[in-house]
């Protein structure tokens, strides 16, 4: 009897730290299986967070965002990090997409005037609305 | 939005009256990292903003919370939504002023030290600072670099008392700028 309690104890403790460490290293969300929550295109996106901030974040920060436009420029940093700047109707700002480190990407140039569409993640406004982890494609 | 408009225009005013010199970046890239016993907690920004007036030594950066990519899912996840709360304060934001300003010529290649004094806001909770920072200017690009250390508690950032042994009560926090110049009408 004392056998099978003791059994059942290592069995325990066993799961939960094999639960515990997967739950350390959990992945990041997978953005390319991920589904979008909201679909909006760039110059709409950027307009809601110029006229009201707070309001846009209550709908996109933190969610996945599908957003489509026109490139206005392309630019990568010496980490060889890519970002994508949409326009959004106001010389102002625009929307950056900053292409995700973890996924595969089948192509890191873009084309300024080429109509594109990416799912990323919205991170909020400073000069441009931002998202970051963008995989082309919806 | 309204702010940013006033901010332009008012930028814009300034440049054609006195021929200021603007500078700014959005890929402002702010990384921080603190020494925990368990293991090293780090995360990285590339999307932060900055703007610095020549003429008056002003300096402003914003950098957006959940733009900060760690490297443990797990990690990202309890620092926006339990420490730093990034749906309630979803940016951090510096503004303040170059000490020394007028010793740095932009306009010549050389490395600058100076002195940085202004108000931190993190977690919605603003503080004086002052640290110290440096001007580079090498080919006629400009960028600006410093490294200083925030107590986590000044900002209001509550760290749980079972995982406190594991959270270092500092962090250290380097940014680094590459400039553009802003060009008038622009």
């Amino acid at each position: 009897m004392k056998k099978i309690i003791l059994w059942g104890l290592l069995a325990a403790v066993i799961i939960a730290g094999v639960t515990g460490y997967m739950m350390w290293n959990k992945p990041h969300q997978n953005i390319q299986k991920a589904s979008a929550d909201v679909t909006v295109d760039a110059s709409t996106l950027y307009s809601e967070y110029e006229s009201d901030e707070n309001a846009a974040n209550e709908k996109y920060l933190g969610k996945i965002v599908a957003v489509s436009g026109v490139v206005r420029e392309t630019s990568t940093d010496e980490t060889g990090s890519v970002k994508v700047m949409l326009e959004s109707g106001s010389e102002m700002g625009g929307i950056i997409c900053e292409l995700d480190p973890l996924s595969e990407h089948k192509r890191k140039t873009f084309q300024s005037g080429e109509q594109v569409s990416f799912k990323g993640k919205c991170d909020g406004v400073l000069m441009d609305v931002v998202l970051t982890r963008c995989v082309e494609g919806n | 939005m309204l702010k940013k408009c006033i901010l332009f225009g008012l930028l814009g005013l300034f440049a054609s009256a006195t021929f200021a010199q603007k500078y700014y970046t959005r890929e402002g890239k702010i990384s921080f990292s603190s020494d925990a016993k368990i293991e090293k907690i780090e995360a990285t920004n590339k999307s932060a903003t900055s703007v610095y007036d020549s003429e008056s030594g002003k300096m402003e950066f914003a950098v957006l919370i959940k733009a900060f990519q760690f490297e443990k899912a797990l990690m990202q996840e309890h620092f926006n939504e339990n420490y730093m709360e990034s749906d309630k304060f979803p940016k951090a934001t510096f503004k303040g002023m170059i000490g020394d300003y007028k010793s740095v010529n932009l306009s010549k290649d050389g490395v600058y030290p100076v002195k940085v004094k202004g108000q931190l806001t993190i977690h919605g909770v603003t503080k004086d600072v002052e640290t110290e920072g440096k001007f580079v200017v090498k080919g006629g690009t400009v960028s600006a670099a410093s490294t200083f250390e925030v107590a986590v508690a000044d900002y209001g950032i509550q760290i749980p008392s079972v995982v406190r042994d594991n959270i270092a009560k500092t962090v250290t926090i380097d940014i680094v700028v590459a400039y553009q110049e802003l060009k008038k009408g622009s």
